[in-house]
């Protein structure tokens, strides 16, 4: 048996640091792509000798590295990490396909960095030690803000610190929150350790009430911040909007906080001071971001910037799924993560496109694009579909498995967020009738249609959206074997008073 | 007899600066660049010495010198920034008249600070703390044709004989309550000391004297100054070097000697760290020359380590200890690097010669010098904490001991602090990478590049391997409680 967990790591990270070194962009892109296959390679071997039946740690890998902090080096993948190594792995290729063709500056650092965050992201994943886990965590910062600041837009300084300044101090107080976490448990077992299932485990037993709320709080205001929610998702419209199509492809990819939520704040949910509340919190801010995100979004002129809010309603998804804290709500947000992840870059490569080809991403100054852009019509008139929510994609299954299930906990907030599902529906269909049918607006001119390698991986990914939104046992399984061992971990319902 | 292998490094130390001054004499300015070598393995056979007597524990010399796991410690730090600049220098000193003295400065500088770190004597401690601080002013003002370079030596040398005063002064009053200057002595007679009142004013002096080697606020106002005009391959020994010394001294004499006083000099410090972080965080963000912004950002790093002293539980003493050795490298490095830049600037002529580290002078860096560029950035962010660097593991362990010790409002200060760190060491790092250059591509000379590349080393290995450094650091914690 190979390795796996580690090797996802390091594949991309060596091929990361020799891609550095390329001279020419077609030596960059192709290493990239070749790294990216190899990790793909990596993922699907990982896949199908994975067990989806088990909740346990597979592919586990521990090796000492600071004894005297309790500190290990120590790796794994279950079901909750699988499906997004699997997302990350699929869309890395597309991505450096789809972005082959463009010209810009330093194409060796831009197929490097996307390299880079791809091994920090897997690493957050696969890490089962805080201290590991931490590090990557930072790490995924730096690639992004370089990818903000050097190919970004016109306003990029400034997003590219609002992201990285914003998110670092939300970083700080989640190490806090370990901190809180490693010493108490410590005081409690008389043995360091970073361990990171050990450390959840162990919350439980820890006597005062307050501490136990001030861990859990900081903890996961780390992971709201970087999933985003509201109202800790200021950084999100700039930094999403003023990314090169990669990057805004890169933060999407960018599941860390919904993957911290299921594997660290879930499990220590019903054992904090006051259970009750903080379902009603994140129930509150998940239904909050669904109305939010869905009415802002509507008045967005900024094709891109209607991506990035619509982004925002449907990470509130997770949340709420998360606070209805049964197994089926649970794999519903964990599926929103995977499925987000696959529809979302589908429509920021559209709207990348379209910047490029037609020089603006103002709605109203486009029109008509589907005479000129047909097969770019099609892909994007799928992701938008799958966004709203169409049966049949992904999007839909997500959305419904967390809103069927999360209403036995949470009825008022389901209900918000099931009457926001007529706003999303208008705002994606308003944007898609405004910019691609309609009178062809003739000032845009002569508009060239997406390139070939842009069909295919755009193609690709619309495919595997369809695939799984008619067929979602392959991941979905998977979850419910975790989320359920989530749910069950403590006896939820009596926390829930319900 | 005493065992005079124990002091094995100072006398190399000690030697090899005497003999770079006494052989400097007959050679000719072309060939005095051996003797940037000469003292790079003296330091190097020095630093050799001290890893073999680790583990140790004796005093010498009727208990004035004390060889401990502290000691040896903070050794193995100034000896390591010593070696770090001993290397740059190679360069800075190519085809100068005055090579001797600045070398045989440089060692007889290490050599005061190795005898801090095992002073066991206030008079002992003081002689030692003067030799560095000498050594030190005159290196400072080494550019005699530089008006900056000389107002920063002439602040450095009036506040530090001021302070060396104060100091003095806080020795007399503690020798006067307890009749006697041995540390050792001095914590057996403490009561003498907690009773009288004189005590409390022995206290103020010394945290007075010694904040000023520390750089705390409001002690500080010497060290932007100094920082910034100076050599910068000095500044690089000031600031991982000679600022250390004002830690262990300080070390040694509140943790053991005045133990019993510890309820009026914790708050002290209290305040110190606080006001030293926040204080030096927020004037960086408005500087825009690099060395005083790397300036700045030493007191503000003075500060974290000084919560060490706020803390005191063992796990906060190693974070501090470790914390040392980990800014040697990335402030020694980092001010290496901005002397590769001011070199760059000097003798292409292109940037502003009246400020050559201006922030733009490092704009477009990462192309016309992709070592320095690199590694100023991995400097920068172990500055900031980001890991997997040194600042990132040092700030851990001393971040969390605070939370363990409860007291969070300390760590949250400490943590929003550098957050806000990030913001200027980002800007550094856009003006490398993200602004055009303005010059063309140059080579750099190897003495910079390998001492660059040193300081990187030990940033990573402290990073990525703490366990080591983190064990001789709880080893040296021991010895103060």
């Amino acid at each position: 048996m190979l390795p796996v967990a580690s090797l996802l790591i390091l594949v991309p990270l060596i091929f990361a640091v020799v891609t550095f070194f390329t001279k020419t962009k077609d030596q960059a892109a192709g290493l990239a792509f070749l790294g990216s296959v190899v990790t793909l390679g990596l993922t699907l071997y990982a896949y199908l000798n994975f067990d989806s039946s088990t909740a346990t740690m597979q592919f586990f890998d521990s090796i000492e590295w600071i004894p005297l902090l309790g500190a290990n080096y120590s790796v794994g993948i279950d079901g909750i990490s699988m499906p997004l190594i699997l997302l990350n792995a699929i869309v890395i290729p597309f991505l450096i396909l789809y972005s082959w063709k463009e010209d810009r500056e330093a194409p060796n650092r831009f197929y490097g960095l996307i390299l880079t965050m791809q091994a920090a992201v897997i690493g957050v994943f696969v890490a089962l030690d805080f201290l590991v886990f931490y590090i990557f965590w930072e790490l995924t910062l730096i690639p992004l803000f370089f990818m903000v600041n050097i190919w970004g837009g016109e306003k990029r300084a400034h997003a590219s610190y609002k992201f990285f300044i914003y998110t670092h101090v939300a970083s700080l107080i989640m190490l806090l929150g370990i901190f809180g976490l490693f010493y108490a448990s410590w005081q409690q077992t008389g043995v360091p350790t970073f361990d990171i299932r050990e450390l959840v485990a162990q919350f439980q037993f820890f006597e005062s009430g307050l501490l136990r709320d001030a861990i859990f709080l900081s903890i996961i205001f780390g992971f709201l911040a970087k999933l985003p929610t509201f109202p800790f998702h200021s950084w999100l419209p700039d930094a999403y909007t003023e990314a090169p199509t990669a990057g805004s492809v890169l933060f999407i990819l960018l599941k860390i906080g919904g993957y911290g939520l299921f594997r660290i704040s879930l499990p220590m949910l019903s054992n904090t001071g006051n259970p009750k509340f903080m379902i009603t919190m994140l129930g509150l801010l998940g239904a909050f971001s669904i109305v939010y995100g869905a009415l802002v979004a509507l008045r967005q002129k900024d094709l891109k910037r209607m991506i990035a809010y619509s982004s925002l309603s449907h990470m509130g998804y997770v949340l709420l799924g998360s606070a209805g804290l049964v197994a089926l709500s649970i794999s519903g947000a964990m599926f929103q993560q995977f499925s987000h992840g696959l529809i979302m870059s589908i429509l920021f490569m559209s709207a990348g496109v379209i910047q490029s080809n037609t020089g603006t991403r103002i709605i109203n100054n486009l029109g008509g694009l589907a005479k000129t852009m047909p097969k770019l019509t099609v892909v994007m008139m799928l992701g938008f579909m799958a966004s709203l929510g169409l049966p049949g994609l992904t999007g839909f299954i997500a959305e419904f498995l967390v809103l069927a299930f999360s209403y036995a906990n949470l009825p008022g907030f389901v209900l918000l967020a099931l009457l926001t599902i007529v706003i999303t529906a208008g705002y994606h269909l308003w944007a898609m009738q405004r910019a691609m049918f309609g009178v062809y607006n003739e000032k845009l001119g002569d508009v060239r249609d997406i390139n070939p390698l842009q069909v295919f991986s755009m193609g690709v990914i619309a495919l595997l959206v369809l695939y799984f939104g008619l067929n979602p046992s392959p991941v979905l399984n998977m979850m419910i074997t975790n989320s359920e061992a989530i749910a069950s971990l403590a006896s939820l319902a009596t926390a829930l008073g319900v | 007899m005493e065992n005079l292998m124990f002091l094995a490094p100072e006398i190399v130390v000690a030697a090899t600066g005497l003999i770079i001054l006494l052989i400097g004499i007959f050679m000719s300015p072309r060939t005095k660049n051996v003797l940037g070598y000469l003292a790079t393995l003296g330091v190097l056979a020095a630093l050799v010495l001290t890893t073999q007597s680790f583990g140790t524990e004796t005093t010498m010399f009727s208990g004035t010198v004390s060889i401990d796991a502290l000691s040896q410690f903070f050794k193995l730090v100034f000896l390591a920034v010593s070696l770090i600049v001993s290397v740059a220098s190679i360069k800075y000193n190519e085809n100068s008249d005055h090579t001797e003295e600045f070398y045989s400065l440089v060692l007889f500088a290490t050599l005061g600070m190795m005898v801090v770190a095992s002073s066991n004597d206030f008079i002992l401690l003081f002689c030692a703390f003067e030799l560095a601080s000498f050594a030190t002013y005159a290196l400072a003002g080494f550019e005699k044709q530089n008006p900056r370079s000389l107002e920063g030596a002439m602040k450095y040398f009036v506040v530090g004989a001021v302070s060396s005063a104060l100091m003095l002064f806080g020795i007399s009053f503690v020798y006067g309550a307890t009749g006697t200057t041995s540390i050792t002595m001095i914590a057996e007679n403490a009561s003498l000391l907690a009773e009288n009142p004189i005590g409390l004013v022995a206290v103020v002096l010394l945290i007075a004297g010694f904040g000023f080697k520390m750089a705390l606020v409001p002690f500080h106002m010497w060290a932007p100054d100094t920082y910034q005009g100076s050599p910068s391959v000095v500044s690089s020994l000031l600031a991982a070097g000679s600022k250390k010394m004002g830690f262990v001294a300080a070390f040694r004499v509140f943790l053991i000697a005045l133990a019993a006083l510890q309820p009026d000099w914790q708050l002290a410090f209290t305040i110190l760290a606080v006001v030293t972080m926040t204080f030096g965080n927020v004037v960086a963000v408005s500087q825009t020359s690099v060395k005083r912004m790397l300036a700045y950002s030493s007191l503000a790093q003075a500060g974290y380590i000084a919560m060490a002293f706020v803390v005191m539980t063992p796990m906060a003493l190693t974070g501090g200890i470790f914390y040392t050795l980990a800014h040697a490298f990335m402030k020694g490095g980092a001010f290496i690097a901005a002397a590769a830049v001011v070199w760059m600037i000097t003798t292409q002529r292109t940037g502003d010669l009246e400020v050559p580290d201006h922030l733009d002078s490092f704009r477009g860096l990462g192309k016309r010098m992709p070592l320095v560029a690199l590694c100023m950035t991995i400097f920068v962010f172990a500055l900031a904490g980001i890991p997997p660097t040194a600042g990132f593991m040092a700030k851990f362990v001393l971040f969390s001991s605070a939370i363990q010790a409860g007291m969070t409002w300390l760590a949250v200060i400490a943590v929003l602090n550098s957050a806000l760190s990030l913001f200027y060491y980002a800007r550094l790092v856009r003006y490398m990478y993200f602004l055009p250059p303005e010059g063309k591509k140059i080579n750099l000379p190897f003495p910079y590049s390998a001492a660059i590349l040193l300081s990187t080393a030990g940033v990573l290995a402290m990073g990525l391997w703490p366990e080591p450094f983190l064990q001789w650091a709880m080893e040296a914690a021991k010895v103060l409680i």
